[in-house]
């Protein structure tokens, strides 16, 4: 009853699906983060996991209820982006109260320290805030409700480095005092791989990969050698990528679930994959890589 | 030492390594409590699962024993258990990858023993 649990849920905007068919669970406590590029359906997940949207077909159950329509819901989830939903006719000192009152877990001391270490003006309106600003507001928010399900969307939108490097540390420490179900939806998995302790990427509305961030690591291997030898034997695996190094060397990128005996036997040399290059592998696949938009001339003079 | 995000191992081996090295240093005697996931977590900017995970690591090898409800604590033979696998599994496959470099580079065995000599002096130094 405290996870949040997706079941078989699609979700279609006409004829055209945008996610398909996912199944997913987030257990209490645990930090996700939702990658995926622009268009991979990252915040209609989100918008139906926070009781914004109906899926068109599956269940969603947020600790145990339907989050659409349920105030339970509501009350104990935050979403955290930058479209949230400021009233203009309050000042940020007000908002803050109103804020306190709707949120039963809202840290009104959290708030007022996190406020004045980000030295945001509290009689300004939301609207007259600098992008920047307006983001660190929202996480203010974010953190301080301490919802048990807590959604941070592109949070650190605007920011500059270092307070983007303050604001992530606040969010592992707020975690570590009352650990709960918190979602980072993010493009630069970089920048939050070590708050994760879980994964899910998404490409086209399907999950590509859903576990543990070490597991996402170790997910591929590199190898170099000869091209002959080692460019056809991958063909036979699950490949990745592949490039031509130097004249007669390839470099390949396979899943990594060949003993260790085959890749010694195929390969001269093995390397691990930097989380950010597998991220594009894996959402890479019905793309083709940029270098096909240029080659006009050989797909014309090929027919 | 630190946590480092770009090596290519996992950063609860490292938190491992880390806790390995503080026994060894005597920052947790036997039979005293190690930090907990969450201190660890605090510590290296780290999830609190990722820290548990190397504490499980740890505890997977008797380094330390679990009180329930307290939490992890130094075993009275961790140091020997550490010196005993680290020998075997991390200095000596060290020694075979410095050899074989020196010998590609026709370094004389002296001129290897020496430079490790001045290495072994500075570590030592290091670990004042």
């Amino acid at each position: 009853m405290n996870e949040i649990k997706v079941d078989h849920v699609t979700k279609k905007y006409g004829k055209k699906v945008v996610l398909n068919d996912l199944n997913i669970t987030l257990n209490y406590p645990s930090i996700t983060g939702l990658i995926g590029r622009n268009g991979s359906g990252k915040t209609t997940l989100l918008n139906m996991l926070i009781g914004y949207k109906k899926p068109s077909s599956g269940v969603i159950k947020v600790f145990g209820e339907n989050p659409f329509d349920s105030l339970f819901v509501s009350t104990n989830t935050l979403f955290v982006d930058d479209r949230m939903q400021i009233p203009n006719t309050l000042n940020l000192n007000e908002i803050l109260i109103e804020m306190g009152r709707f949120y039963p877990n809202w840290d009104e001391q959290l708030a007022s320290k996190l406020f004045n270490y980000f030295d945001l003006p509290p009689n300004s309106l939301h609207q007259n805030l600098s992008k920047g600003k307006k983001s660190i507001f929202n996480m203010i928010v974010g953190l301080s409700a301490y919802a048990y399900f807590t959604v941070f969307d592109e949070p650190m939108t605007g920011m500059d480095e270092a307070v983007r490097k303050d604001m992530y540390r606040a969010l592992l420490k707020n975690y570590l005092e009352k650990p709960r179900i918190m979602i980072i939806s993010s493009h630069h998995l970089k920048e939050v791989e070590y708050l994760l302790e879980n994964l899910i990427l998404l490409d086209e509305g399907s999950i590509v990969f859903d576990g543990d961030i070490e597991a996402f690591r170790n997910y591929a291997v590199g190898l170099t050698g000869k091209v002959g030898k080692l460019e056809k034997w991958a063909e036979t695996k699950d490949l990745l990528y592949h490039e031509r190094v130097a004249i007669d060397d390839a470099y390949v990128v396979i899943k990594n679930n060949v003993s260790q005996a085959e890749l010694d036997l195929y390969s001269q040399k093995q390397s691990p994959v930097e989380t950010r290059d597998l991220l594009i592998y894996l959402t890479n696949k019905r793309r083709g890589v940029i270098d096909d938009v240029f080659k006009t001339d050989e797909i014309e003079s090929s027919k | 030492m630190s946590i480092d995000p770009r090596s290519t191992e996992p950063i609860y081996v490292q938190i491992a390594y880390w806790l390995e090295n503080e026994i060894l240093k005597g920052t947790f005697k036997a039979d005293e409590q190690v930090l907990s996931q969450y201190a660890l977590a605090d510590m290296f900017n780290i999830n609190p699962a990722t820290a548990a995970k190397g504490l499980t690591l740890i505890a997977d090898e008797k380094i330390v024993y679990n009180r329930r409800g307290l939490g992890k604590f130094v075993s009275p033979n961790a140091k020997e258990l550490i010196v005993e696998k680290r020998q075997t599994k991390r200095l000596e496959p060290l020694i075979r990858q410095i050899t074989e470099e020196a010998s590609y580079l026709k370094m004389s065995e002296e001129t290897l023993i020496k430079k490790i000599k001045q290495a072994y002096k500075k570590a030592g130094e290091f670990d004042e």
